[in-house]
């Protein structure tokens, strides 16, 4: 019996399905050599944690908070389906409508505003103003 | 009734049928969740969504394999993808590693209380090392070893599962517990 055998073995060695001869010769080996003792009990450990973890139960109330979720979906489905075609498109493509032209209308607004301002005349007698040049108001105060 | 009977009555919209789909195969979609997750709370919540996903899907199903099998089959996939989006969050995962999932093993695993302490923290140290020894395999290999020691299918059928060949899931089988020894001995020398 050598490693290479005794490590596929010890699958069925651990669960007792080996025949006695090739038992004895696994737990002989086991007995002598230090790294598969050490591999057969890792192993072990392995398969003691899958066994704890499968042991382990689904929560209880699970069955019903899978039917209650299915319900709600069946009743938004009926209440969608529920509602003409032509309502479902109708009322977005309404609202989208009414928020472009408020953009819109907006926009033009504000150009006729601002372009108003800029087009308005400078009276003559200001164009001749030369601020620089003035003497400061503060002089005819003193009068 | 049989499954196809239950299959075509729910499509009919007898959906309280339902219900009985969930008590056939609670067990089965749970126990491989938790193979792929080891965590209860999450194989709880995936194991909903997954009845979720088989509910939308039912009129999709041609029949061509057996209905557990094809239940088989999304829960393998939701696994997988759920932990290819947790592995996106890692930060988030050491967050949740440092402050919650001890706790959780805590109640996972009541029976260690009434252990000495030296025991519950072997137990626990050993249950750490399993589960990153078996989270580090690669995808087909954790799938094959999930579906063989957790829901300790045969091979045959674990082959139709993963639509390929016995002899291809005795090897990826083999292979799996050869990389599970190699981590399991590195992480037992690093104590």
């Amino acid at each position: 019996m050598n490693c290479q055998i005794c490590q596929k073995e010890m699958e069925e060695y651990r669960e007792g399905r080996l025949p006695e001869g090739i038992r004895v010769q696994v737990e002989k080996h086991l007995n002598n050599c230090k790294a598969c003792a050490e591999m057969y009990n890792l192993e072990s450990i392995a398969y003691k944690v899958i066994d704890q973890e499968k042991e382990i139960q689904s929560n209880p109330f699970l069955a019903t908070r899978i039917m209650a979720q299915i319900e709600e979906m069946e009743h938004k489905k009926s209440t969608f389906e529920s509602v003409p075609a032509f309502q479902r498109i109708l009322k977005p493509a309404l609202i989208g409508i009414s928020v472009s032209f408020a953009l819109f209308a907006g926009v033009i607004m504000g150009n006729l505003y601002s372009s108003g301002e800029a087009n308005k005349a400078i009276p003559v007698e200001m164009a001749y103003m030369d601020d620089a040049s003035m003497e400061a108001v503060n002089l005819f105060s003193n009068e | 009734m049989t499954d196809n009977e239950i299959i075509n009555q729910i499509i009919k919209g007898n959906s309280n049928l339902f219900r009985l789909f969930i008590d056939r195969y609670q067990s089965m979609v749970f126990r491989t969740c938790m193979g792929f997750l080891h965590n209860k709370d999450d194989a709880d919540d995936l194991t909903q969504e997954i009845f979720i996903q088989v509910y939308q899907s039912l009129p999709k199903f041609k029949g061509n394999s057996s209905i557990s099998t094809w239940i088989y089959r999304i829960a393998v996939n939701a696994s997988l993808n759920k932990i290819r989006k947790t592995s996106k969050s890692n930060l988030f995962q050491r967050f949740e590693t440092l402050f919650g999932s001890e706790k959780n093993k805590e109640l996972l695993f009541p029976d260690t209380e009434t252990e000495n302490p030296e025991n519950i923290l072997i137990n626990s140290e050993h249950r750490d090392w399993v589960q990153k020894a078996l989270n580090s395999l690669p995808e087909n290999q954790r799938t094959a070893i999930v579906l063989s020691k957790y829901d300790d299918l045969p091979q045959k059928e674990i082959a139709e599962i993963m639509n390929t060949t016995e002899g291809a899931v005795e090897a990826l089988i083999q292979r799996a517990k050869a990389n599970l020894r190699e981590k399991l001995s590195s992480l037992n020398k690093k104590k």
